[in-house]
C-alpha cells in the first residue's frame, strides 16, 4: 500500500511539474499549446541516452535534456509565434503528431516501438537515486524549485511584459515591448522545464515508450492546467492530482466497466472541461471568478 | 505508373479534404468560432453512416440522411447549448477552443466505448479497384469522390453567392456589426453556418468509411487537416481551404512514392510549416494580424 501511495505521489510530482510549466504559456502568456507531451518525451529519450552513454549523473543528464528540448522548441516557436494565436495551436498539434511518428520510427534515440529499456538509477554527486521515497523528495524539490522559478519570473518585468501580451498584443506592441522575442523565451523556458519531467519519469520508470508522449498525454496536461485554473500557481498543482487520483478513485466504482476506465476519465475531463468553460472560465482556482479573460 | 496511381489517390483524398477543410473555414470565417469540435462533427458522421448501414441493414440512401442529419444537429446543437452561452459572457479565442476540444476528446472516447476503438470500414463493391491501364487500378469510389465534391462545391458557391443566407453569412464575415444595423441577426446566421459547415464533413465522412476506413481517433487528423488547410489557404477564404485540402491530400499521397505512409502527416505539417513561414496569409489570405 505505501508503494503504491508513493508510487501515485512521484507520478502526480512529475505531472504536476508538466502542468506547472504548461500554464506558464497558456495563463500566463497566452499561449496554446497541444505539443507539451513533445518536449516531455525529449527530456526523456535525452535524459535515458546520456544516462545509458555517458553518465547517470542527475547535474549532466537533465540540463542536457533540458537543451535538447529548449533547442526544438525554439524551431516550432521561431516561425508559428510570428503570426496569431490559431497558428500555434495548429503548429504545436502538428509537431506532436509529427514526434509520434519520429519517436516510433527513430530508433538508435527512441528505440522504435520498442522504447527504451533499464535506464539505470539516476545519480547524485555519485549517489545512486532508486528509493521510492528518495525520488519523491528529488521530485518535489524540483517541483518545488521549478514554481519558485515561474512565481518569480511572473512578477518580473518579463512577467508583467506576457501578461500584457496576453491581455492585448497591439498594446504591448505600443509600449514598445518585443513581442516575438519575449513569447519565444516564454516557450523555450516551458519547455526546458518540461524535459526536466521527462528526465524524472524516464529514471524513474527505467523504461520508457512512445505511448507516454502521444498527444493524448498533451491533452490531458492541458486538462489539468485549464481545469485546475489558469494563471494560478495552486491551479495547475490542484488539477495534476485530481486527474492523476481520478483513474485510481474509479477503479473503486465496481458498477463501471474496468475495461473503459481510461475512457470514462478522458469523458469526464473533457465534460469538465465545457462546463468549467461555459460556468467558471477561469477553472476551480480562479484568480478571476466570473472570468475575464 | 506509380506515380499515375498516387495522383488518382491523392486527388480523391484531396477532394475529401478539400470539403472537411471548407466547412471548417466557413464556421470560423463568419462566426470566429474555432469550432475544434469539427473533427468530432466528422466522426459521428462516419460511425452514425456506419452503423446505419452495417448494424441496421439500412439501404445506403438512409445511411447518408442519417450520417447527414446527425452531423447537421450535432454542429447546431454545440452552437446554440455550448458557444451562444460561452460568447454571452465573453467568447475569447481561450474559452472556446478549450470547449471545443473537451466536446472533441467526449466524443471520440464515446464513439470508441460504443463501437471499439479498432479500424471500421464499410464493405462496398464499389471499392473494388479494376486495373484501367496496366499498374493503374480505378475504383467507382475514386470517380464518385471526386464527383461529389465538385458537385458540392458548385452547390456551395451557388448557395453562398445567390440566396439570402448565404449573403448574409459571407455579409457576416467580413462585418458582424453592419450585419446587425442591417436587422439580421448574427446568431440566426451562425446556426446556419454551423448546420452548412457540418453538412460538408458528410461526403468526405463517407467516402472515408467506405474507403481507408474509421477509428475514433480519426477527429483529430481532420482537425490536423482543416487547420493546416484553412491557414495554407489563407483564413477565412473557403476558395483557399478547398485548394489548399486537395493540394495536401495530392502531396500526402505523392509522398507515398518515396517515403513510407507513416509520413503522410509529417508532409502535412511540412507543407503547413513552410507557409506559416513564407506566405502566412495563405494562398488567397487578407491581414493576418489579430
Amino acid at each position: 500500500m505505501t508503494a503504491y501511495i508513493l508510487n501515485l505521489l512521484v507520478l502526480i510530482s512529475v505531472y504536476a511539474i508538466l502542468s506547472t510549466t504548461l500554464n506558464f504559456i497558456i495563463g500566463y502568456a497566452g499561449i496554446f499549446s497541444l505539443a507539451h507531451a513533445v518536449f516531455f518525451g525529449i527530456g526523456g529519450y535525452t535524459a535515458a541516452l546520456v544516462a545509458m552513454n555517458v553518465t547517470p549523473e542527475f547535474f549532466v543528464a537533465v540540463p542536457v535534456a533540458m537543451a535538447a528540448a529548449a533547442i526544438t522548441s525554439l524551431l516550432l516557436a521561431l516561425p508559428a509565434l510570428r503570426v496569431r494565436g490559431e497558428y500555434f495551436v495548429a503548429a504545436s498539434l502538428g509537431l506532436q503528431v509529427l514526434a509520434v511518428t519520429l519517436f516510433s520510427e527513430w530508433k538508435s534515440f527512441t528505440g522504435g516501438i520498442g522504447g527504451v529499456i533499464g535506464i539505470p538509477a539516476v545519480e547524485l554527486f555519485g549517489y545512486p537515486v532508486y528509493q521510492p521515497w528518495q525520488f519523491l523528495l528529488m521530485s518535489l524539490i524540483c517541483l518545488t524549485i521549478i514554481i519558485v522559478i515561474i512565481r518569480t519570473l511572473v512578477h518580473t518585468s518579463f512577467g508583467r511584459s506576457l501578461k500584457a501580451i496576453r491581455d492585448s498584443e497591439s498594446a504591448a506592441l505600443a509600449s514598445g515591448k518585443n513581442i516575438t522575442v519575449i513569447k519565444t523565451l516564454s516557450v523555450v523556458l516551458s519547455s526546458a522545464l518540461a524535459a526536466v519531467a521527462g528526465a524524472l519519469y524516464a529514471f524513474y520508470m527505467s523504461f520508457i515508450n512512445v505511448e507516454s508522449f502521444m498527444l493524448d498525454t498533451s491533452v490531458l496536461v492541458m486538462a489539468m492546467v485549464i481545469i485546475g485554473g489558469t494563471a494560478t500557481i495552486l491551479g495547475p498543482l490542484l488539477g495534476a492530482a485530481l486527474l492523476m487520483l481520478m483513474p485510481s478513485a474509479l477503479t473503486y466504482l465496481t458498477f463501471l466497466p474496468q475495461t473503459e476506465i481510461g475512457s470514462i476519465q478522458q469523458m469526464v475531463y473533457g465534460i469538465a472541461m465545457v462546463l468549467l468553460m461555459i460556468f467558471r472560465p477561469g477553472g476551480i482556482v480562479s484568480s478571476h471568478p466570473g472570468g475575464n479573460k | 505508373m506509380l506515380f499515375l496511381q498516387l495522383l488518382v489517390n491523392g486527388l480523391q483524398v484531396g477532394a475529401i479534404y478539400a470539403l472537411t477543410a471548407a466547412g471548417f473555414s466557413l464556421i470560423f470565417g463568419s462566426t470566429k468560432i474555432f469550432h475544434f469540435a469539427h473533427g468530432a462533427t466528422f466522426a459521428i458522421a462516419a460511425y452514425l453512416f456506419h452503423f446505419a448501414l452495417v448494424g441496421l441493414g439500412l439501404h445506403w440512401i438512409f445511411a447518408v440522411a442519417v450520417a447527414a442529419t446527425s452531423a447537421v444537429v450535432f454542429g447546431v446543437l454545440l452552437d446554440r447549448f455550448m458557444y451562444a452561452p460561452i460568447q454571452r459572457h465573453e467568447g475569447s479565442f481561450f474559452t472556446v477552443f478549450v470547449a471545443s476540444f473537451g466536446i472533441g476528446i467526449v466524443v471520440q472516447n464515446l464513439l470508441g466505448s460504443v463501437f471499439g476503438r479498432g479500424f471500421m470500414s464499410v464493405p462496398t463493391p464499389l471499392s473494388n479497384s479494376v486495373e484501367v491501364v496496366p499498374g493503374l487500378y480505378l475504383s467507382p469510389l475514386n470517380g464518385l469522390a471526386i464527383m461529389c465534391a465538385i458537385a458540392c462545391f458548385a452547390a456551395l458557391h451557388f448557395f453562398l453567392t445567390r440566396t439570402f443566407v448565404g449573403k448574409g453569412l459571407r455579409a457576416l464575415s467580413e462585418n458582424p456589426e453592419l450585419v446587425r444595423t442591417f436587422g439580421l441577426s448574427p446568431r440566426r446566421l451562425s446556426t446556419y453556418a454551423f448546420a452548412l459547415g457540418s453538412l460538408l464533413v458528410v461526403p468526405g465522412a463517407i467516402f472515408t468509411a467506405a474507403g481507408t476506413g474509421i477509428n475514433p481517433a480519426v477527429g483529430h487528423h481532420v482537425m490536423l487537416i482543416s487547420l493546416a488547410a484553412t491557414i495554407v489557404g489563407g483564413i477565412g477564404s473557403l476558395r483557399g481551404a478547398a485548394c489548399a485540402g486537395l493540394l495536401i491530400g495530392v502531396a500526402e499521397n505523392l509522398a507515398m512514392w518515396k517515403l513510407g505512409t507513416q509520413w503522410s502527416e509529417a508532409i502535412t505539417f511540412a507543407i503547413l510549416f513552410f507557409f506559416i513561414i513564407f506566405k502566412p496569409s495563405g494562398f488567397f489570405g487578407r491581414a493576418t494580424v489579430s
